[in-house]
């Protein structure tokens, strides 16, 4: 089954490169980019998959045991789904390594000039080249461990949390809500990644099937539905319940999420606990930021970018 | 190989039935580096059959023997080191951390190697006994692919994305001369007459260089998307890649007129040839596959499974 799925991904692939992007590329002059441009159709073949996957397994379940339900008024679900296609197929990811990828290359050639070699995991311990799987795995640790830390970031300082806010704005929070990001933000996001990247190197990219699991439980994290992973379960993966209290209104004392923020892991709460953000309080509560504006919540995805610079020029000239 | 088998083979590429049996391939070890999941197919060239996959670190793209051929030299670019293979196994017997080794060429007198470092915009020079790096120049945008004078005393290297191909002086480090070729250039190969040729990715055509300034003779047209070219086992003819139209031109290597097209799908980008100068052995980046020519009747007799994204490929003859 996951050989047929394998086989007919490669076909594919084969298929719209060999004559459809391939040609146009030729046709654009642009084969210096032909690579690269091999590298993003996999990169977006992989999302649309990753998409349809969610779909499968997160649709029913908000179908079957939602906390919410929103029959009747106007939803803003649909800006979610714009911002999850734009990411997974990868437009706004282009847009950020257009910006980036001059610089990330002046800095590894910098590195080099200094005689710095970034190292990976397996040359820091050579015995990891024989556990290829293990080594994957450490890396979502230790990357998972970097996305915590930018994650309370993005809610301690004020203009990271000008930009965040975008993503906290939603007030019918679903599966789709995972990719609601700012642009600014994912250029960051980047930047931090490749600073990570820099010290322990690039996971391994042979193993998309995990990948393609880790992408489903993140966007799964977000999902509208009365879920949580047991007493043991909820220490192990971030659920939906775990989570959806981080994206809390209000909580305790009427308090904005931002100020109290609590369970700011991506994939494992294990981070929370050990740094006493976790909060493992009963019920669902509902979500949103009510420091936000109407617009922040109920806009289109370019209502939202607009109004999440702007309030990220209002708190640098100290108005916000 | 005669030239006109080859002709012969040209007009019957499209009537050819899949089977590496019918091929009868020499003994030997088909290296083929899967870019995207990081390791090296070894195949039983006689069998068509993936025997072995050795881990690689992270992206390896191309390969070469080492000079007394004692080992096969991997190159993994993004994973900033060597592998020294084992030829009859394929086993790693060392690693060695350098700068993003892309393309890489020992000279032809064994006193250096040339790494071609794409995504950081260098040129490494090491000295190929210990491996210790001499000379570090920084260049404009995708330093590509390496050819050597016949003297060991320039090494030459395409620059994809500035349409140009440069002249290093080994000894100095210093630029000879940086000069147009065509659009995107890729692989570049002194060709028996003297020349330099060069394969233009973003046009059909192959240009002729003068080694000595770097003008261009003239171009010849081979197929869109002309990526590399390699000279046959017995020096008769060059074979381009066509990245775009989805063929392999032969070139007589001296008058470099076309002599024959095969039909190579899946993106074709490196090659290389069974030891009796039969089979031509290319990688297919896009449909992770290696496919099988047989050169005189220019059909695709077998394609063999490989990993994601195969470039560089070696065939290493056993027996």
């Amino acid at each position: 089954m996951i050989q047929a799925i394998a086989d007919g991904y490669v076909a594919l692939k084969e298929a719209i490169f060999e004559h459809a992007l391939l040609p146009a590329l030729y046709a654009a002059g642009l084969m210096a980019w032909e690579e690269d441009a091999a590298e993003w159709l996999d990169f977006a073949l992989f999302g649309a998959l990753a998409v349809l996957v969610s779909i499968l397994v997160c649709a029913p379940l908000e179908r079957l045991r939602p906390v919410e339900r929103w029959d009747g008024g106007t939803s803003t679900v649909g800006t979610d789904v714009t911002y999850t296609l734009l990411n997974r197929l990868g437009l706004l990811p282009l847009f950020a390594f257009v910006i980036l990828q001059p610089v990330e290359t002046a800095w590894a050639a910098g590195l080099a000039r200094l005689g710095v070699i970034p190292p990976t995991l397996e040359t820091v311990v050579p015995a990891l080249r024989d556990w290829p799987v293990v080594t994957f795995l450490l890396y979502v640790v230790i990357l998972d461990f970097a996305e915590y830390w930018r994650h309370r970031f993005q809610h301690r300082f004020d203009w990271w949390w000008a930009l965040h806010s975008v993503h906290h704005a939603q007030r019918q929070m679903t599966f789709w809500t995972d990719d609601r990001n700012h642009l600014f933000d994912d250029i960051i996001a980047a930047l931090w990644f490749a600073g990570v990247a820099t010290l322990i190197g690039v996971p391994p990219g042979q193993f998309p099937l995990l990948a393609l699991v880790m992408r489903v439980a993140e966007s799964l994290s977000h999902a509208n539905v009365r879920l949580a992973f047991g007493r043991i379960g909820r220490f192990v993966v971030v659920s939906p319940h775990f989570h959806r209290i981080h994206h809390a209104l209000d909580h305790d004392a009427g308090v904005p999420a931002r100020v109290h923020g609590t369970n700011f892991a991506v994939l494992l709460p294990v981070w929370d606990v050990i740094f006493g953000t976790a909060r493992f309080s009963p019920g669902y509560p509902r979500t949103g930021d009510a420091s936000g504006s109407e617009r922040l919540a109920t806009g289109s995805w370019w209502g939202t970018q607009v109004e999440g610079a702007r309030r990220l020029l209002r708190t640098l000239a100290g108005r916000g | 190989m005669h030239r006109r088998s080859l002709l012969l083979g040209a007009t019957a590429s499209a009537l050819a039935a899949p089977s590496i049996a019918r091929a009868s391939a020499p003994a030997g070890l088909v290296y083929v580096l899967d870019s995207r999941d990081a390791t090296v197919s070894v195949i039983d060239a006689a069998r068509g059959e993936v025997v072995r996959r050795t881990p690689a670190l992270r992206e390896p793209h191309h390969l070469v023997y080492s000079p007394d051929r004692a080992e096969i030299v991997v190159g993994d670019s993004a994973g900033n080191e060597f592998l020294f293979l084992e030829p009859d196994t394929g086993a790693i017997r060392r690693t060695l951390r350098v700068s993003n080794p892309y393309h890489l060429m020992y000279s032809p007198n064994a006193q250096w190697l040339t790494v071609a470092s794409l995504r950081r915009n260098q040129i490494d020079l090491y000295r190929a006994d210990d491996l210790t790096l001499v000379h570090r120049l920084a260049m404009p945008r995708l330093p590509s692919h390496i050819a050597w004078s016949a003297d060991s005393r320039i090494t030459y290297v395409t620059l994809q994305n500035s349409n140009a191909l440069v002249a290093v002086e080994a000894e100095s480090a210093r630029v000879l001369w940086r000069q147009p070729t065509g659009d995107t250039p890729a692989g570049v190969v002194m060709s028996p007459t003297g020349a330099l040729l060069v394969a233009n990715m973003g046009e059909d055509t192959v240009s002729e260089i003068d080694p000595e300034t770097g003008a261009t003779i003239r171009k010849v047209r081979t197929g869109a998307g002309a990526h590399n070219l390699f000279p046959s086992p017995d020096g008769l003819f060059f074979y381009v890649t066509n990245r775009v139209a989805g063929t392999i031109t032969a070139l007589d290597s001296e008058s470099l007129s076309v002599l024959a097209q095969f039909r190579a799908p899946g993106a074709p980008d490196c090659l290389d040839f069974s030891p009796d100068g039969r089979q031509l052995w290319f990688t297919q980046r896009v449909g992770n596959r290696v496919g099988v020519i047989d050169i005189e009747t220019g059909g695709l007799v077998a394609q063999i499974r490989v990993g994601r994204s195969p470039h560089g490929i070696l065939f290493h003859a056993m027996g």
